[in-house]
C-alpha cells in the first residue's frame, strides 16, 4: 500500500460565478463559460459532462491554474486558484508523456521536484507503476506502448506526487472501446483505495454515471451548469452496468444531455 | 486597408535596419571604407540603373539562371516520376541519384571550367545539372507516396496506366515536387553567383566581383543588394504561384 | 507473412537488392572507364576513372589528400557549430519573445531564401582573404535553417506537456530546459541536418573562389593549370567529405532521438 504523503489535506473545490472568453487568433471571441458556479465536495468523484464546445475542458483548465481567471474565482480549500501546482494533478486525453523520457523517467519527473531522496523517489515510482500495471515496462519509451499503457503510465505520473485533486480531461477518449473498460474499472478500484477528489470531464453519458458520485450536466457553448444529478449506486462493478437502476439513471441524464448536444451540433463550427 | 498595413508593419524592423547602417556610416561611427553609406549605395545603383549597365547584367544572369533552372525542372520531374512508376528505370538510376546526392553541386563549377569556359554555356549546364537533382529526388518521393488506395480506385474505375499518372499520380506528387523546385530555386541563385563570380564576364556575379577588384564599394554593394533582392523576390513569387497553383488543384 | 521457414528467394533479397544498387554504379564506373579510353573525348575532358583514382591515391600518399579534407571540414565544422549555437539561441528567443519575434521576423524570412553566397566580396572585404571570412560565411548562410527549425520546433511544443510539467511542479525556466527544448529537439535537429550540407556548400564555394588550401582551393588550381585529373579527383575527395557528413549526422540523430517513433532522412544541397 502505498503512503500518502500529504494526510487528509482538505480538498474541496468552490468554484463561483466563473465566466471565461477565448480569443482565437482571427475572428471573435467566444464565450466559453458563462457563470458558472459550483461546489465540488472533498473526496468526491464528479463528472462534468456536456456535449462538444460546452466548456467543460476550459473550466477544468480553470481549476488547473492553466489558463488565467478573468471573472469570478475558484477556491480550494479555502485557497484561491492562481496557478498549476502539485496539489492538482492532470491527466489528459492524448497522455502527454514525455516522449523522450522512459516510462520510470517520466513517473520519476514530478517526484523529483519533492523533498524525498533519491531512494524514496526511486521506490514510490515502482510502486506507482505496479499499480497501474505496467511492471516491466519501466525503461520502455512512450513509443513503444499501446495507448492503454500510455494512458496507465501518465496516471502513474500524476498519482505519484500524491495531488489531492486529481483532474482528468477525457482521459480514455482516445482508447478503443475495450481499453476503455478496463480503464474505467482500474481507475475505480484506484481511486477506492486511495480517496481524492477527482473531477472527470467526458462526453460520454455511460462513464459520468458508471464512475461519478454526481454529474454536472452543462449546457452548450456558452457553458453553463444545466442539472446536477446524484449518480451513487450500492455497488460498482461490472455487474452494475447491466442494472435497471443504472439503465435508468443513464436514460434520464441522456435525455437531458441530449437537447443540449442537438443545440451543440447546430452551432457553426469555430 | 489595415490588411496591407499590418503587412508592412511587419517589415519595419528592415527599416530600422537600413537606418542603423545610414547612421553608423553617416557618424562615422563605422569607416566608409568598409561600409558605405545606405544612401551612396543607392545613388550607385540609380547610376548603374541609368547607364545601362545593371539591366544588361541581369539580363544575362536571368537568362542563364532560367534556361538552366527550366531544363532541370523539365527534365528532373519527368525522371523523378518515371523512377517512381517504372521499375526498370528506378533500378538503373536509383543507386545514381544516391551516390550524386552527397556531393556538394558546387563542385560541379571547376568542371565547367575546364569544360566549357567563360560565357553562357557553362552556367546554364552547372545550373541543369545541380538543379536537376533536388527536383529528381522530390519528384520521385511525390510520386512514390502517392497512397496505393487513390491508384487502385483509379484503375478500378478503368483508368489506363497512362491516365492513371496524369490524372493522379501527378496532381498527388505535385505539392513535393514544387517544394523540390523552390530548392532548387535557391540553389539555382547560389550555382549562378558562384559561377559569374569566378567565370564569367557578364552577369551580376562579375560585377559584384569586378567592382570589388576595382575598390568601388558603393557599387558591389548596390549590386550585391539588387542579388539579394531579386533571390528574395524570386521565392516570394514562387510561392504565390505555388499558392495559386495548389489552390485551383483543391 | 507465413510462419514458415523463408523461402530461398526471400532469404536473397536483401542481397539481390545489394546487388542490384550495385550494379548500375558499377555499370556507370564502367561506361565512365571505357568512355574515358575510347578516344572519344580527349583525355583532357574526361580521364579515365582509373587515372582518376590513381590521382587520388597519390594525393593520399603525399598528405595533400589528408591537408586539403581537414582544411574544409574544419572550416564547415566551425562555421556549422558557430551556426548552430546561435540559430538554436536566437530561434528560442525568437520563438518565446515577443518583441524579439518581431524584431528578427522579417530579418529571417528575407534572409532565408536570399542568396548570400552574394555577400561573399562584402565579406572579404570586411575579414580579409583567410580562414576569417569564409567561416563568417558558412555562419552566415548555414543559420538560416537552424533558426527557422528552431522556431517551429519550439513553437510546436503542445501545450497538455507544458502543463503536465508545470502541474507537477515545474517553475519557470525549468518549463524550458526539461520540456520545450527536449520536445524540440527532432525539429532542431533536422535544421541542423539541413545546415550541414549547406555549411559543406559554401565553405566550398569560398575555397573556390579565394583560392588557398582546402579541396576547393586545390580545385581551382588545377582547373587553373588545366589539370583536369586534379579537378576530378577533387570531386570525389568532396564526395567522400560529403558522405562522411552526412551519414555522420544521421548516426548523431539515431542516437540523440531513440525514443523518436519515426526515422526522417534529409536533403543535401
Amino acid at each position: 500500500m502505498v503512503e500518502r504523503l500529504k494526510q487528509d489535506a482538505a480538498a474541496s473545490i468552490r468554484i463561483e460565478s466563473i465566466s471565461h472568453e477565448y480569443r482565437p487568433a482571427r475572428g471573435r471571441p467566444v464565450q466559453a463559460l458563462d457563470e458558472v458556479s459550483l461546489e465540488i465536495r472533498d473526496r468526491e468523484f464528479l463528472a462534468l459532462l456536456g456535449p462538444s464546445g460546452c466548456g467543460k475542458s476550459t473550466l477544468l483548465y480553470l481549476i488547473g491554474g492553466f489558463l488565467p481567471i478573468t471573472h469570478g474565482r475558484i477556491e480550494i480549500g479555502g485557497r484561491a486558484v492562481t496557478e498549476p501546482g502539485p496539489d492538482r494533478g492532470i491527466v489528459f486525453q492524448h497522455f502527454a508523456l514525455f516522449p523522450w523520457k522512459t516510462v520510470l523517467q517520466n513517473v520519476l519527473y514530478g517526484l523529483q521536484k519533492l523533498r524525498l531522496t533519491r531512494e524514496e523517489q526511486l521506490k514510490r515510482a515502482r510502486d506507482y507503476i505496479n499499480l497501474v500495471k505496467l511492471t516491466g515496462f519501466e525503461n520502455s519509451y512512450p513509443s513503444q506502448l499501446s495507448g492503454g499503457m500510455k494512458q496507465r503510465a501518465a496516471l502513474a505520473r500524476t498519482l505519484a506526487v500524491d495531488p489531492t485533486i486529481l483532474l482528468m480531461d477525457e482521459p480514455f477518449g482516445a482508447l478503443d472501446a475495450q481499453t476503455r473498460s478496463l480503464m474505467q474499472e482500474e481507475l475505480l478500484s484506484i481511486w477506492q483505495r486511495q480517496r481524492k477528489t477527482v473531477v472527470f470531464v467526458t462526453h460520454d453519458v455511460q462513464e459520468a454515471v458508471y464512475l461519478a458520485d454526481r454529474i454536472a450536466i452543462m449546457s452548450a457553448r456558452p457553458g453553463r451548469i444545466k442539472e446536477i444529478v446524484d449518480s451513487r449506486f450500492e455497488q460498482r462493478g461490472p455487474a452494475l452496468l447491466k442494472s435497471p437502476a443504472f439503465m435508468e439513471k443513464v436514460d434520464y441524464v441522456w435525455n437531458v444531455v441530449r437537447q443540449e448536444a442537438i443545440i451543440a451540433q447546430a452551432e457553426v463550427p469555430m | 486597408m489595415t490588411g496591407a498595413l499590418t503587412a508592412l508593419y511587419r517589415y519595419v524592423p528592415l527599416l530600422l535596419l537600413a537606418a542603423l547602417w545610414e547612421g553608423l556610416t553617416r557618424f562615422g561611427i563605422v569607416s566608409d571604407l568598409v561600409l558605405p553609406p545606405l544612401s551612396g549605395v543607392i545613388a550607385s545603383w540609380f547610376t548603374l540603373f541609368e547607364d545601362g549597365g545593371i539591366l544588361y547584367h541581369t539580363g544575362a544572369s536571368l537568362l542563364r539562371g532560367v534556361s538552366g533552372l527550366g531544363l532541370a525542372i523539365a527534365v528532373g520531374t519527368t525522371l523523378g516520376v518515371l523512377m517512381a512508376w517504372i521499375v526498370p528505370i528506378r533500378v538503373v538510376f536509383r543507386p545514381i541519384v544516391q551516390m550524386f546526392y552527397p556531393i556538394p553541386k558546387s563542385a560541379l563549377i571547376p568542371i565547367m571550367m575546364i569544360w566549357l569556359g567563360f560565357g553562357d554555356a557553362s552556367k546554364i549546364v552547372l545550373i541543369f545539372l545541380g538543379c536537376m537533382l533536388p527536383v529528381t529526388v522530390s519528384a520521385f518521393n511525390g510520386a512514390r507516396g502517392v497512397d496505393r488506395v487513390l491508384i487502385w480506385s483509379a484503375r478500378s474505375l478503368g483508368a489506363t496506366r497512362g491516365e492513371v499518372l496524369r490524372e493522379v499520380i501527378a496532381p498527388a506528387a505535385l505539392p513535393e515536387i514544387l517544394s523540390g523546385i523552390r530548392t532548387a530555386l535557391a540553389l539555382s541563385f547560389l550555382l549562378l553567383v558562384s559561377s559569374e563570380l569566378l567565370i564569367s564576364r557578364e552577369g551580376l556575379g562579375y560585377l559584384i566581383g569586378n567592382f570589388g577588384d576595382a575598390g568601388i564599394y558603393t557599387s558591389m554593394f548596390a549590386v550585391v543588394l539588387t542579388v539579394s533582392a531579386l533571390g528574395f523576390a524570386a521565392d516570394r513569387l514562387y510561392l504565390l504561384f505555388v499558392r495559386r497553383v495548389l489552390a485551383w488543384r483543391e | 507473412m507465413n510462419a514458415a521457414a523463408p523461402s530461398r528467394f526471400e532469404r536473397l533479397r536483401p542481397v539481390l537488392s545489394l546487388a542490384m544498387n550495385g550494379a548500375s554504379i558499377v555499370a556507370l564506373l564502367i561506361g565512365w572507364e571505357l568512355l574515358g579510353r575510347s578516344g572519344a573525348f580527349s583525355r583532357f575532358l574526361l580521364p579515365p576513372l582509373s587515372l582518376v583514382l590513381g590521382r587520388v591515391a597519390d594525393d593520399v600518399m603525399s598528405g595533400l589528400f589528408l591537408t586539403d579534407v581537414v582544411q574544409t571540414l574544419y572550416r564547415t565544422l566551425i562555421g556549422f557549430s558557430i551556426s548552430a549555437v546561435l540559430g538554436i539561441v536566437i530561434g528560442v528567443l525568437i520563438a518565446r519573445i515577443r518583441f524579439v519575434n518581431w524584431l528578427f521576423d522579417p530579418i529571417v524570412s528575407v534572409g532565408f531564401p536570399t542568396p548570400k553566397i552574394a555577400f561573399l566580396p562584402v565579406f572579404m572585404l570586411w575579414f580579409g582573404v583567410y580562414n576569417l571570412s569564409k567561416i563568417a560565411l558558412i555562419a552566415f548562410n548555414a543559420i538560416f535553417p537552424v533558426i527557422i527549425a528552431t522556431i517551429a520546433g519550439t513553437q510546436a511544443v503542445e501545450k497538455e506537456l507544458v502543463w503536465s510539467a508545470r502541474s507537477l511542479g515545474a517553475r519557470g525556466r525549468e518549463v524550458l530546459w526539461e520540456v520545450v527544448l527536449p520536445a524540440a529537439l527532432p525539429q532542431i535537429i533536422t535544421g541542423l541536418q539541413v545546415a550541414l550540407p549547406i555549411a559543406l556548400v559554401i565553405a566550398l564555394v569560398t575555397e573556390l573562389l579565394m583560392g588557398g588550401t582546402g579541396i576547393g582551393g586545390t580545385m581551382i588550381r588545377a582547373a587553373r593549370f588545366a589539370d583536369s585529373l586534379g579537378v576530378f579527383a577533387g570531386i570525389v575527395e568532396i564526395a567522400v567529405v560529403g558522405w562522411i557528413l552526412i551519414k555522420g549526422m544521421e548516426l548523431m540523430r539515431r542516437r540523440l532521438l531513440v525514443w523518436h517513433a519515426e526515422v526522417e532522412s534529409v536533403s543535401t544541397v
